[in-house]
């Protein structure tokens, strides 16, 4: 759009040499007057003047800058038209010589505009006063207190100015008035001077003055064609340059308005004004203007402050998508801008969005989070696809389909927080570890390393406390300790698990039990273990023949490398089944019994 | 070589040619040397890093596979010489300086934390009455901070390192100059030699106090003497604890005397928190009795040995009973010298023969002779132990006892008991009371859902550490320490099982994560001794319990992250998505008591941060030197999670449980002031709010 809009304004400077604008006034309408337009012979038209003004570039010297008003022609512009369309040669227009637009010589031309100043005779005549009233090349600002003075005496004689000011060329010599048609709304120049109100459209929100709309539909209004003449071009090819234009507008707004918004928009109209002068101006307004205001109100400060914002159109504010629905407007904001929170209040006179923080908002990088903490390059010294932190993105979700409508934006009481809740979900940011907070990788994500039962320096803090005692022996430690790590190892809670747990104990520890030559230590342990009620007798039992074959079976490992003696069958042995082996030399002497007889048959004699 | 040089420097004395030469051969050597040095370390330096590059490519090969980003090379600095940075200077002077260049990345920022150490269970700690150091206040020293610090110190008896060094390092005495150095600034202290008497006489360790001899030679080792079975098993008895089933645990180790710090039983050796078994009730009086002879040489084929033993079981049963009733108490707290009077005269027996050491020609000479004479028998020490130990538990099942022994024939077995004369009777269970029991049960079991209520209803917020009780005289009534503040008797109490104010469990069948579950509606975790029905008890490998009120016990917590808080600091992040009402993680820390949360708290809130949790009136839960990650939880007014203070087993544990359904990957909030239990003493971040 705006390289069209670009491409129209080289066009248009090229063109300015041959070119001149002319302008044919429709008409002039006041509504407040209406009383007076009744005895309509008497009034009919108004005076219209035409001026020039060159704002010019500031020199050292000037305070302001200065500004040249150039007269260019005076009409009378019928007054409150019908609607019937007249001929256009009817009407009154005037031609603006391109020359004008020329760079003057004396000084630096920043801004070309047009000013129109209709002067309203009241019940008056004010032909003859209109005669008299010549203003050559007058200085705005010299002119400035004797103006003021005059305003108010013609008040005395019922008579009014009007004036409204437009922009052709900006600062930038950026043509700013396109073929068109346009509705210049009109202010009562009685207060504020006409130097300061450059841009009359411009609203200021404090209610005082009317807002744009307002004058739209009751506010004095000048209506009038404007054309560039003389180029050869293709109309079709030159924009239609939108008529009067609020500040936010941009050619887009030229698309014909969907028809769901006309119903809308008759709120904004005035009641008092006849139906068919409404049909006709949005006819001339060439698009139906969104007579529907949507008030942004910024609420802050724990709801106890607020701002509030208007626009006249349904572009979104913060990235100027326009959504051409209030629907759409709602929907999108809702969407994209989840930093805020926006509830649609019906207003009057449009829509009221409240406009809030959205304490719930997650603004976290939705990149791999892995890439913020690595190192600078790392993250594309990867070949190709590698593993990261599970995140899910609802892109698409499709809860049950309601009817469009607008009150799905009204404030909801309950469920709130349901809906501002982020579309992201899951693992969104980098973690770390807790023991030395270095970045967790997503390889890592799975098991949870530092959650152990036992950790190492639980582990080692029961040895060296166990080692602390002075008056407990050697043995007993080394059954303790062994007995602690394995109860901390697998975190047996319930009484009934300790018959268990001195199994699993001896099938563990069987074999450093014996290494370590801690039998009869661990036999007390058990023999404890059962005065405290936590293990039957059953259980010691089986405890200790387990641990008697896993001692056998060791020392059969180790005898069997060397020569394998005659087997010897006594009984005796066989009842007293393993025997303790403090010394080594008896090793070989009570193997001879162990290895020789199966374990099948001690138990059978058993 | 340093040595050399003086010997040449004797030998040619005048010869300074020759010293020279000496000079320079030893720097030279010296050179070499440090050259060698130079060099070994650059090639050790190199040699580490190829280690290094094999291994990362080894394991980003592995990686590939696995589709794992890889870990970035570091560019070998092999060659010590890739980039380099000069200063120069502007005088001629000076000479440049070039260092090697090394380019280090950023890395990104993580917040401020202090360590701590891993835990998934409490831990007990003592009060500490010494102030282990100043806390940091940062580098300006406020007025407002000095007058604090002041006011902290004055709660503790000292400050670590105010009083010196306090074990002298040796018992030297110093020079006698020192000695006349104070006399002489100090003449109204008295004379040198006065002042080396009176530090004679300070610095003497205190001789320290002959303890009984509790501590009994290994059973296992070469010096086993023979001792009576109180002491063989004191060790064992003393330092376990029946509520962790570890020996001298971490949670119930509170001192009896405050300020007691050490915990070696040097200094008190018969203080111990851990209930001694002897004052536990049998519940199952399971004696096995082998009617049947286990071999050929059984001691029941000998005559009247199976009679013997039979006899002494049935009939001395009353007596036994009470025998048992009265050696109860006094058994517990065994004193050394009640074992020892009996068997004085064996053990000096026992221990010479412990001392021969030459046990092996015994051996053979008795598996040679056994079956004519038993008499022949030499018994150890070890042994002797050993069969009292085993007689206390198997009785005159002799067969089992020369089983476990190990050394010796039942037959043996026996005889020794005869020469003991001390068979003991075996008392027989009165097998009236079972089916009585049940009934008594129902019909407690509903008395006690009515009284659950009714605690329930006139409960004050007061909630107090379970302690088990222990008297064995009366049964538990107002007196009992239990009732007295409110709390059931646990399994761990030394009263009846039958007991009036036991917690009778649940019967539920379904979850327990209702009110209907008794142990729910009294914010007890179902206990898998008296729960029977739930499934508290069952799968004890698997996660799927049916019953869901056994989580903190079984620590079936929740995969928990650690990350940059949204909010202040660290936070804690959930791996997966949670239920309402489902159990997270149990808040672990150090177990204080409320005296010392007092002293912590006041320097915890100077920092602005606080991990201080009430856990009843007692103690309070401290996670800030150990913890687990729930600790990085933040406050929150409108939180994700609540905590709950739990009885789980006899201790009360923190659980934090889902307040509302979470997803995976949100930051887990709790409210700091409020729990169920309204055990909550806000602190720290919500006052840094408030500040805010």
């Amino acid at each position: 759009m705006l390289f069209k809009v670009e491409k129209m304004r080289g066009e248009q400077e090229s063109h300015t040499l041959a070119s001149h604008l002319q302008l044919t006034f429709t008409g002039f309408y006041h509504e407040n007057e209406k009383p007076s337009q009744n005895s309509e012979n008497e009034q009919n038209s108004v005076a219209l003047e035409v001026l020039l003004v060159k704002v010019c570039h500031k020199k050292r010297k000037d305070v302001s800058c200065p500004v040249k008003q150039v007269p260019t022609a005076k009409k009378q512009v019928p007054l409150n038209p019908d609607s019937s369309p007249t001929k256009p040669g009817a009407l009154p227009s005037l031609a603006v010589s391109s020359n004008e637009f020329e760079p003057s010589n004396s000084h630096m031309v920043k801004s070309y505009s047009l000013l129109f100043r209709v002067t309203w005779p009241g019940k008056r005549d004010v032909n003859g006063l209109m005669n008299g009233e010549t203003n050559e090349n007058i200085d705005v600002i010299e002119e400035f207190p004797t103006r003021k003075k005059r305003s108010s005496s013609y008040h005395e004689d019922g008579e009014k100015t009007f004036v409204a000011q437009m922009t052709v060329f900006d600062k930038n010599r950026r043509l700013q008035l396109l073929d068109g048609e346009y509705e210049v709304s009109m202010q009562e120049m009685e207060e504020c001077p006409v130097s300061k109100k450059r841009a009359t459209w411009e609203t200021i929100l404090d209610g005082k003055r009317l807002p744009p709309f307002e004058t739209f539909s009751q506010g004095p209004t000048l209506q009038f064609t404007l054309r560039w003449a003389g180029e050869t071009n293709d109309k079709s090819t030159a924009p239609v340059a939108k008529p009067l234009a609020t500040r936010n507008s941009d050619t887009a707004t030229l698309e014909s308005k969907p028809s769901s918004l006309k119903p809308t928009q008759a709120i904004a109209v005035k009641d008092s004004l006849t139906t068919d002068l409404q049909v006709r101006r949005e006819q001339i307004l060439c698009e139906p203007r969104q007579k529907l205001r949507i008030f942004y109100q910024f609420l802050y400060n724990n709801n106890t402050r607020q701002q509030t914002e208007a626009r006249d159109d349904l572009h979104c504010p913060w990235c100027t998508l326009n959504c051409r629905k209030l629907y759409s407007l709602l929907k999108h904001l809702k969407l994209c801008h989840s930093r805020f929170i926006f509830n649609y209040v019906p207003h009057p006179k449009g829509a009221r969005i409240d406009v809030s923080i959205n304490e719930c908002y997650d603004g976290s990088y939705v990149g791999n989070p892995q890439d913020i903490h690595s190192q600078p390059g790392f993250a594309f010294s990867r070949n190709g696809p590698v593993k990261r932190t599970p995140v899910t993105h609802i892109l698409v979700c499709r809860p049950k389909r309601t009817k469009p409508s607008l009150s799905e934006f009204l404030e909801s009481e309950d469920g709130e927080m349901e809906q501002q809740r982020t579309y992201i979900s899951g693992h969104n940011r980098l973690y770390f570890h807790s023991d030395a907070c270095l970045p967790l990788r997503p390889q890592e994500m799975e098991v949870d390393s530092e959650d152990e039962k036992d950790p190492e320096w639980l582990r080692e803090k029961t040895i060296t406390q166990i080692e602390e005692f002075t008056d407990v022996n050697e043995g007993e430690k080394e059954v303790m300790k062994l007995w602690n790590l394995h109860v901390m190892k697998y975190g047996f809670i319930a009484d009934n698990q300790m018959n268990q747990a001195c199994m699993q104990f001896v099938e563990k520890c069987g074999q450093q039990i014996n290494e370590k030559n801690l039998c009869r230590n661990f036999l007390l342990h058990l023999v404890s273990m059962h005065d405290f009620n936590l293990v039957s007798i059953v259980t010691i039992d089986k405890a200790m023949a387990r641990l008697r074959e896993m001692q056998q079976r060791l020392e059969k490992d180790e005898l069997a490398e060397k020569t394998s003696p005659a087997p010897t069958d006594e009984p005796n042995w066989e009842n007293g089944s393993g025997i303790e082996t403090p010394t080594s030399e008896r090793i070989s002497e009570t193997d001879i019994s162990a290895s020789g007889v199966p374990k099948q048959n001690k138990r059978q004699k058993l | 070589m340093d040595t050399q040089g003086p010997q040449t420097k004797k030998a040619q004395k005048n010869s300074v040619a020759w010293r020279r030469r000496v000079k320079s051969e030893y720097m030279r050597l010296r050179q070499l040397k440090r050259f060698r040095k130079a060099e070994k370390v650059k090639f050790q330096f190199l040699a580490n890093r190829n280690k290094i590059q094999e291994k990362t490519e080894m394991l980003n090969e592995e990686w590939k596979k696995l589709r794992i980003q890889p870990i970035p090379a570091t560019p070998c600095i092999g060659q010590l010489s890739t980039k380099k940075c000069v200063v120069e200077y502007g005088f001629p002077e000076f000479k440049s300086q070039t260092v090697m260049m090394r380019t280090l990345n950023t890395v990104a920022g993580v917040p401020f934390m202090h360590s701590w150490s891993p835990l998934q269970q409490n831990f007990m700690v003592e009060d500490e009455t010494f102030l282990h150091n100043i806390p940091y206040m940062g580098d300006e020293v406020f007025e407002q901070d000095e007058a604090f610090l002041e006011e902290l110190i004055d709660n503790y008896d000292g400050v670590h390192g105010d009083r010196g060094c306090e074990q002298p390092p040796s018992n030297r005495i110093p020079h006698d100059k020192i000695f006349k150095a104070i006399a002489s600034m100090f003449p109204d202290k008295g004379t040198t030699e006065e002042l080396k008497e009176k530090y004679k006489e300070l610095t003497e360790s205190p001789s320290p106090v002959k303890l009984p001899p509790q501590c009994t030679p290994s059973m296992d080792g070469p010096g086993a003497q023979s001792v009576q079975r109180e002491q063989s098993l004191h060790s064992f008895h003393t330092l376990f604890c029946r509520r962790c089933f570890k020996y001298d645990c971490f949670l119930h180790r509170k001192s009896p005397e405050p300020g007691r710090s050490c915990r070696s039983r040097l200094c008190s050796p018969l203080l111990s928190f851990h209930a001694t078994p002897n004052v536990y009730k049998r519940k199952i009086k399971e004696i096995r009795i082998e009617t049947e002879p286990c071999g050929l040489d059984c001691f029941m084929l000998l005559k009247g040995a199976k009679e013997f033993a039979d006899q002494n079981m049935v009939k001395s049963q009353r007596p036994r009973r009470r025998q048992r009733r009265h050696k109860q108490p006094s058994s517990s707290a065994s004193t050394p010298g009640e074992g020892k009077e009996g068997d004085s005269d064996r053990e000096t027996t026992s221990s010479s023969e412990g001392n021969s050491r030459c046990q092996t020609p015994i051996k053979l000479k008795q598996s040679s002779e056994q079956p004519d004479s038993v008499e022949a028998v030499q018994w150890n020490g070890a042994e002797e132990s050993l069969f009292r130990v085993l007689q206390g538990t198997y009785y005159n099942n002799f067969c089992s006892i020369a089983r476990l022994i190990g050394t010796k024939t039942c037959r043996q077995v026996y005889d020794f008991a005869v020469k003991e004369a001390l068979i003991l009777r075996v008392p027989v269970e009165d097998g009236g009371i079972s089916p009585q029991k049940k009934k008594r049960k129902h019909r407690l079991w509903a008395a006690h859902c009515r009284k659950i209520q009714l605690k329930k209803d006139n409960s004050s917020n007061q909630v107090y550490n379970y302690q088990p009780c222990d008297h064995p005289e009366h049964p538990c009534d107002s007196s009992c320490p239990c009732v007295m503040t409110q709390n059931f008797c646990e399994k761990f109490c030394q009263c009846n099982p039958e007991c009036q104010n036991r917690f009778p469990g649940c019967r539920c069948k379904t979850q327990c994560n209702t009110k209907q579950c008794p142990c729910y509606l009294a914010v007890r975790e179902c206990d898998p001794d008296l729960c029977q029905t739930c499934g508290a008890a069952d799968h004890w490998d698997s996660k799927n319990v049916s019953c869901k009120n056994c989580s903190i016990q079984r620590g079936l917590k929740k995969h928990l992250l650690l990350a940059p808080s949204d909010v202040a600091g660290w936070g804690t992040f959930i791996k997966d998505p949670v239920q309402k009402n489902e159990f997270i993680s149990e808040y672990c820390g150090e177990v204080i008591s409320q005296d010392e949360a007092d002293r912590r708290g006041r320097i915890y809130d100077k920092y602005l941060s606080s991990f201080l949790f009430n856990l009843n009136n007692d103690f309070v839960v401290d996670a800030t030197r150990k913890g687990n990650k729930i600790r990085f939880a933040n406050h929150s007014v409108n939180p994700n999670c609540y905590a709950k203070v739990v009885m789980v087993n006899g201790d009360h544990r923190i659980g934090i449980f889902a307040k509302r359904a979470i997803q995976k990957g949100e930051e887990l909030f709790f409210d700091y002031r409020y729990s169920q239990a309204d055990a909550l003493k806000y602190v720290g971040i919500e006052r840094e709010l408030e500040l805010m």
